[in-house]
């Protein structure tokens, strides 16, 4: 039950995150699984090319254009 | 002498490859104007040093750690690059390739952990990648060593690498960028041409320490376009250009082998390790066990061994040695209750802290590490912190020093420093015995209660200096918590050593010579008095000490010159209070120590002081160790002046109070 997003915008996320974020490869138009969602907003765990990465929720809304 | 530099993302075997690589390596002091060590080995057998640089996921960096590469790569002109990668995440680690290869010096490229990407059912055609990017590479295992002899060839064979420039086609209107700025630096500045066209590619890519570098050396063709870059997008379009490039690369040069058998372990092991119920306990009782492991079932036993030795069959030869020799009483003194005692009573902790660094070598060599930080990140977050900072916090509670530097893995330096400054709060497992003195003295019915309640009150303590430290240094902004989850790995005994032994060692050399320091000095307080050397110490300076500064404590409970003199000397290690006290009310028995120090102060006085001991300033260890990891001498006397006057006022305080109360 891996549900899969596509990657909207870096819009909101500050500097330093979205340089991380394309230090691991992420772009718009990626595609992301998430693996592991924790309650309360907690972090997000998502797989993209093979990896593993943990975000914050904030982040992720914002990935995903929800905020 | 030929330099190979070693330049990879993390998480990618780079340091196992450099251990395998090499017979021995040492640290060479810091990079110039970073508190990073520069490491550096010999290759087996060979001629060639090989220089291992920071691990980053590109030459932009975000923390002063990764400036080092960039600034490396500018300045230095090593004979050979080896690039490291994590074959089943090529993808990403080809960012930092691309970087490296557009500096057209030689290069290989070192495809490790090919059997992670096997399993993922995928293969690459070496020779498509070989002819894309235009330098040879080499299939590694590093943990199973296959690999590497091929990689050591590679680097005694650096002479025969061609120096071919990666040529990415950029948008006409960069590419043009590059070109005008190149050539107006190689016409004014006299830079070679290659290195022009990497400046001028880094500068427009907006790589921060390439600006730094830049306005320093007021580069005139760069700066003057920086606008004009900025304006038009043109980091996002390099970024945009370099994905384009790798996705061709990989299209072409994948092909898939057999079934995948898609990391399997970790999936398994994450869907329990990262649950949101399962998770959080199984990191309790990771911790706990560690906890159990370093401090109660091996650490200390051992730790006791060693301090029964030193102070045991080591004090007394030396001091029968001394006698023999015929040494003056002082001299003597000086060795056997100055340096054996002193830098013993330290030195027993060796094996406590390398247990403790032994287990986190082992969680970080699995892959858990990453896993603990984001369980508890959010908890971290509410004092402006991140998840990174939780694990050296807990562990402070062993010990503040191996506290202070597990906090190296926090990637943003204000982060890292206020975990720092905020470690000494947490009540390390040396402040126990002078705890659990005071309330057998004074709260005979509620010991553990009280002893329980000072815990939670360094805590609370803590939190609060972080939340204030969080709104001076506006630790917010700019917060990054973006944590790679590694493939879960068998931890390998060799490495969980080098992990170990670069943990510990540096508490041992560095902080073994402030600590020797500070002991001569406190022995020399408590053993010399305006008479000159004094046997009995109730007339030694320290005594003096203790009568002069008794009126300022008077407002929080414990004036007496006894107890006030020995928490001078637990500046030295915590544990010297309970002995000082002993020395101070002439008696070698704890039970009459404790029946001695009853009708010296009322309940309230006795709680203000265990708040007193619980904050008031860090061991020398630890200060030592402050010094070493902020680089400055500053932050470690604004540490110790800080937390005395948090002491203060936290003690006064509860003084207060409880005297409204009781």
């Amino acid at each position: 039950m891996q549900q899969e997003y596509i990657l909207q915008s870096f819009k909101g996320v500050n500097e330093p995150t979205i340089s991380r974020l394309h230090n691991l490869g992420l772009c718009v138009g990626c595609r992301m699984q998430v693996i592991q969602r924790y309650p309360f907003h907690g972090p997000v765990i998502i797989e993209a090319h093979h990896q593993r990465i943990g975000l914050r929720y904030r982040v992720f809304a914002r990935l995903l254009a929800e905020e | 002498m030929a330099t190979v530099a070693l330049i990879g993302n993390p998480n990618t075997g780079k340091m196992t490859l450099f251990n395998s690589l090499t017979n021995k390596y040492e640290y060479v002091g810091n990079w110039a104007g970073v508190t990073v060590e520069k490491k550096q080995g010999q290759l087996k057998d060979a001629d060639v040093t090989l220089v291992d640089l920071p691990g980053v996921y590109s030459l932009d960096p975000l923390t002063k750690d990764e400036s080092v590469v960039a600034t490396y790569l500018m300045q230095n002109q090593p004979d050979l690059i080896l690039n490291i990668t994590n074959a089943s995440q090529l993808q990403r680690n080809l960012l930092l390739t691309i970087e490296a290869l557009e500096l057209a010096r030689p290069t290989v490229l070192v495809l490790n952990m090919v059997d992670d990407l096997r399993r993922t059912g995928y293969d690459y055609d070496l020779a498509i990648l070989q002819q894309r990017l235009g330098c040879a590479i080499i299939e590694t295992n590093a943990r199973s060593k296959k690999g590497v002899a091929d990689v050591r060839k590679a680097a005694i064979e650096y002479r025969q690498r061609p120096t071919k420039r990666l040529a990415i086609n950029y948008p006409p209107m960069i590419e043009q960028a590059i070109r005008q700025a190149e050539e107006a630096l190689v016409a004014d500045y006299h830079y070679s041409a290659t290195t022009a066209h990497w400046l001028a590619i880094q500068f427009i890519n907006q790589n921060k320490a390439i600006r730094k570098y830049a306005t320093d050396k007021n580069l005139q063709p760069l700066l003057s376009q920086q606008r004009y870059y900025d304006q038009q997008g043109f980091a996002d379009r390099i970024f945009a250009a370099r994905q384009n490039f790798i996705e061709q690369t990989i299209k072409a040069a994948r092909k898939p082998v057999g079934n995948s058998h898609d990391h399997h372990l970790t999936s398994r092991v994450d869907r329990v390790v990262t649950h949101p119920v399962w998770g959080p306990l199984i990191f309790a009782l990771i911790f706990f066990i560690m906890f159990k492991l370093s401090f109660d079932w091996v650490g200390t036993p051992l730790s006791d061994m060693l301090d029964g030795f030193l102070s045991g069959p080591v004090s007394t030869t030396a001091n029968h040695l001394l006698i023999q020799a015929g040494a003056l009483p002082a001299l003597r003194s000086l060795v056997v209750n100055g340096t054996i005692a002193g830098v013993g009573g330290v030195l027993a902790f060796i094996p406590q802290i390398f247990m403790l660094f032994a287990c986190i070598s082992i969680l970080e060599d699995s892959g858990y590490m990453a896993r603990a930080a984001l369980v508890t990140d959010r908890l971290m977050q509410l004092i402006g912190l991140n998840g990174k900072a939780f694990i050296p916090l807990i562990i402070g509670f062993g010990c503040n020093v191996t506290g202070i530097m597990a906090a190296r893995t926090i990637e943003q330096p204000k982060e890292r420093l206020v975990t720092t400054l905020i470690m000494p709060f947490m009540s390390c497992s040396a402040r126990l015995p002078i705890y659990s003195l005071v309330v057998a003295a004074f709260f005979p019915r509620h010991q553990a209660l009280i002893v329980l309640s000072v815990y939670f009150l360094g805590i609370a303590v803590a939190l609060l200096v972080a939340k204030c430290y969080q709104v001076a240094f506006h630790v917010r902004q700019g917060s990054v918590f973006v944590i790679e989850l590694p493939e879960y790995h068998l931890p390998r005994p060799d490495i969980i050593w080098h992990g170990t032994w670069d943990k510990g060692k540096g508490f041992i050399h560095k902080a073994g010579t402030i600590i020797f320091a500070g002991t001569v000095l406190i022995w020399f307080l408590s053993s010399f008095g305006t008479s000159g050397f004094v046997t009995d110490s109730t007339r030694s300076f320290a005594a003096d000490l203790g009568r002069w500064l008794m009126p300022l404590f008077r407002p929080v409970g414990f004036a007496h010159w006894q107890v006030i003199s020995a928490l001078f000397t637990g500046i030295l290690a915590k544990e010297v209070i309970t002995s000082s006290m002993m020395v101070m009310f002439h008696t070698s028995s704890k039970a009459f120590l404790i029946a001695a120090l009853g009708p010296f102060m009322s309940p309230a006085g006795a709680y203000a002081l265990l708040v007193f001991i619980l904050l008031y300033a860090p061991c020398f260890a630890t200060m030592a160790t402050i010094k070493q990891e902020t680089g400055s001498t500053w932050w470690m006397i604004y540490s110790m002046f800080s937390s005395l006057g948090i002491a203060y006022l936290v003690a006064f305080l509860t003084y207060h109070i409880a005297l409204l109360i009781v």
